[in-house]
Order: C-alpha cells, then structure tokens, then sequence
C-alpha cells in the first residue's frame, strides 16, 4: 500500500462518518438535542471560543499536573519495590488493595479534604494515572533477561550501575506505553474530579450543557476534551521518539 | 598475555547450583588443567552442565565443592580484574545501545574496574572483528554474525587474558558459523588467548580445539579429554574434509553415543 494510501484512508474514514453524520442523521428523526449536526458542534468553538478556552485551560492544567505527579511518583515507588524488597512486600499488597477502590468513591472523599480547588482534581487524575505505571514501570524494572544480569555481574558493575544502564533502559518501553494510556486516564480523572464539585473546567461544563440541554456545548466540550487526550498522548509519543530512538531502527 | 603459566586448574569440583538449602550437583569430579594459551573446547548433550562449569570459571556462579583457580588465584579475583572475558549464545547486546557504545559498555561500567578505552584500542579491535562500517547501527540492525562479532569484541576490547564463550555460535546458520569459527581461530593466534569453547556441535569441537572435553550427562562427568594437535598443523589449522578430522568427529559422535 502506498504511502499517500496510508495517510489518506484514516482521513477518508473520519470525513466519511462526520458528512453521514451531518447529512444523514437529520434525516433519520434523531432531535437536535440529542445529536447537533457537526457543523453546529465546531461552530460553537467559534461563536462561543472565550467560554470554551476557560473551561478548556483549567482542565488542561489539571489533568498535566496530575499526569506528571502521577507518573512521578509511580517512577519512584516502582523503583523503590525494585530494590527494596522488605517494602516491596510490605507496601505493594496495600497498593494493590488502594486501586480496586473506585475512583469514583474515593473523589468524594479527596473533594471533602481539599476543598473545591484544582488540588484534588489533580491527586484524582495522579491516581488514576499513578498505579498502571507503577505495576508496569516495576515489571520493566525487572525485565533484564538472565544473561544481561550475568554481563552485568562479570563486569562488576555496581548496583546503580546496573539500575542506570540496564534496568532503568529495559523499563522504558513498558513505561512508555503506560504513560500513554495515562494520557487518557489522566484527563478522565480531571473530569471525574469536576463533575463531584467544580464551577470551571470541561468537567463542570459537561454538567452544567447537559442539565441546560445545551448539546452544543455538551458535544463541544467532549471534543476538547479529546483533543487534550490526544494533544497530551502525541506529546508523549514525540517524547519516546526521542528518547528510544535506535531501538526499533 | 597473562604471566600464569595455567589458566584454568580444578580439582575435584563439583558444579550445580543451590535450590534453598539443598543443593543439586549438575557435574562432579572435574579435575582440568589449562594451559595458557590453549584453545579447549567443551562437547556435551545438554543438561550436562557444561555452560555451568563455564559459569563457576567465570565466577559467575560459586562452586558446590572442590577448587577451582583461575590465573593461579580465586575466579573472583580474575573476574574483577577484567582477566576473564564472556561471550553468551545469544549475545546480549543491549538494544539501545550502537554497536560502539555496545563495544564500550566495559568502559562506562564496572566501578573502578572501568578504565576509560582509548579510541586506538577500539577502532583495532572493531578492525578485528571486521566491523568497520557498522559502529552506528543498532543491533536491531545487524545480522546474527554481526551481531555476535560486537559481542566477541565487547569480550576482547578491555584485553581478558581468557575467554570463556558459551555456544555463541550455536544459533547461526551452518555457512556463518563455519565463517565466524575461522575468524575466531585467526583472532585465537593474533592475540594469544586462552579460549574456553562451549558448543554442542561436534564439528565444531573438533574443528577448533587443540584440546577436545567431553562430557557426559547423568551424571555429569567428564567422559573424554583428548588432545586433537597430532592430527593439526601448529598453528591449530586444520581442514573440514581431512580424513583425520572427520574420523575424529565419527569417534567423538560414537563416544557421546554410548554415553547417552
């Protein structure tokens, strides 16, 4: 298939599905507030930018705080468990007990704690992006196939050594692909947080449309919120680019 | 080269490894004596403990019983010294790395064993290998042979006085390993090392050893240490098709045979 094929079918696809939804699904008796036509969707981005950008921003920064301090503490502890076996069997079952509590009833909670701010919007999406990293950061920690361990050994490296320039490279596509599925669950949580208790936010937009059957908005602020998702995972996608370049040359 | 006039000298070791508190003995009574310089090569089924034994030279695993020295001293000292070198079956380039930084790698781990590598050193040993060209690849890049070419000079680059190579040729297809097996013996005579050769292939036993062990599984033992100059040149050369070679590897095949 040739290159111009591969760009363009995706292309074609999502044309195809957005003119069938525009023209079509007037037809079919499917109300405007159930379903706006996607020309009235995007032309809210227009007529009404200044409403949509300050919802737009605090989630943006919310769910980026929350993806970073996530994943940054899921980093660390999971090389704390790597190397420190006593914690490891210590913490690591309390760890797994705190994720099979739902997001959604422990919101509540941190709302209760830190007030209305963007504070526990942001602990809500760390979470939700802290625990997938950290169970595949641990296991990428300890990737390394015997034989790498043995050269390792035979060159008598020391133990920060062996972190460094084996264990910590070998993590990296598994924390790579956890921090890209992070990238959506990170906006989730943002969002989560706001529908509990926010007056800004795409969050608290999606609420406020939705009990004032303004779906133009409604379907407006799901599409920004995708687009951060997606601007957050391409961010991530260039960042592993760069940073395992020369691994699948 | 190495002041020691032996390599490698065990008596009565027993080799395994330990499962909690018992331990499970894989090959036992081994008394060997090596040479420096010499090119031994090691011949057994799998399972008889060969890459074991290889593994306790190396220090890479401690022995159940017996003594083993290495250059006249403990394996440990050897191996913190950087006296010996390991090649692995499947090579064990770290794929993030280039074929240079792989070559390296010794120099940018190790503690104070690390000694910076001069680029002199490098490029001669990259010459050995024939591996000029390829320094900037990945090993996603290279093939099989090259690939294990970056793996014997990342052995090579910091001068090991032995090297211990456990079957590194034993996944290549027949026409490169023959390849690699000659260059290996050029690289044998240039540098003066003493070889310790892990293979299953008969062929290849024969074809590079001046010394040939065999070893035979339940119970690992040694079956056979045979002396293979008389039937080479000097210089270890010898040819695939000479009627001595190839009755040599008959009589090692028939060997192993009865054995198993």
């Amino acid at each position: 298939m040739s290159r111009t094929t591969t760009i363009l079918a995706p292309i074609f696809g999502a044309v195809s599905i957005l003119a069938a939804w525009q023209f079509l699904l007037p037809l079919s008796g499917v109300p405007a507030y159930i379903a706006p036509t996607p020309t009235k969707i995007f032309s809210v981005f227009f007529t009404q930018s200044d409403l949509i950008l300050s919802n737009f921003v605090p989630t943006a920064t919310e769910a980026l705080a929350g993806f970073f301090f996530g994943n940054l503490a899921a980093v660390f502890f999971a090389i704390l468990f790597a190397y420190a076996k006593f914690v490891r069997m210590a913490y690591f079952p309390v760890v797994l007990f705190f994720n099979t509590i739902p997001i959604l009833a422990l919101s509540p909670i941190i709302i209760l704690i830190f007030g209305l701010g963007m504070t526990p919007k942001i602990i809500i999406a760390a979470i939700i992006c802290f625990f997938p990293t950290l169970v595949n950061m641990l296991r990428g920690l300890q990737s390394a196939t015997a034989n790498e361990e043995e050269l390792f050994r035979m060159l008598s490296a020391t133990r920060f050594e062996t972190f460094l320039r084996l264990h910590l490279p070998r993590s990296l596509p598994m924390l790579f692909s956890s921090l890209r599925i992070a990238t959506a669950t990170a906006v989730i949580g943002a969002i989560v947080g706001e529908w509990i208790g926010a007056d800004k936010g795409l969050g608290a937009l999606i609420i406020q449309a939705t009990f004032n059957y303004q779906s133009d908005k409604l379907y407006a602020a799901i599409v920004a919120s995708s687009s951060l998702s997606i601007a957050l995972f391409a961010m991530v996608a260039l960042a592993e680019r760069w940073v395992m370049r020369g691994w699948s040359k | 080269m190495s002041s020691h006039a032996t390599a490698v000298d065990a008596r009565g070791l027993q080799v395994g490894y330990r499962n909690g508190r018992d331990a499970v003995t894989i090959l036992s009574d081994v008394d060997l004596t090596v040479p420096t310089g010499e090119f031994l090569t090691i011949l057994g089924p799998s399972g008889c403990g060969k890459s074991t034994l290889l593994r306790v030279i190396a220090n890479l695993l401690d022995p159940l019983g017996g003594q083993i020295s290495v250059l006249g001293g403990a394996p440990e000292v050897a191996r913190r010294s950087r006296k010996t070198g390991f090649v692995f079956q499947d090579a064990t380039l770290l794929p993030w790395r280039s074929v240079l930084q792989n070559i390296r790698l010794p120099a940018v781990v190790g503690g104070h064993q690390a000694q910076p590598l001069s680029d002199s050193r490098v490029a001669e040993i990259i010459d050995l290998l024939g591996l000029s060209g390829l320094e900037d690849r990945y090993p996603s890049q290279l093939s099989g042979g090259q690939r294990q070419r970056v793996a014997i000079a990342r052995a090579l680059v910091d001068e090991p006085d032995i090297l211990l190579m456990d079957e590194p040729f034993g996944a290549l297809d027949e026409i490169t390993r023959d390849r690699l097996n000659d260059e290996l013996l050029s690289i044998w005579r240039d540098t003066g090392k003493t070889i310790l050769f892990v293979t299953h292939s008969i062929e290849e036993a024969v074809y590079l050893g001046q010394r040939i062990m065999v070893l035979g599984a339940n119970p690992g033992r040694i079956l056979n240490l045979q002396d293979l100059r008389a039937i080479k040149t000097e210089t270890n050369a010898c040819k695939r098709e000479d009627p001595a070679i190839v009755a040599e590897i008959a009589a090692q095949r028939e060997l192993l045979a009865r054995a198993s």
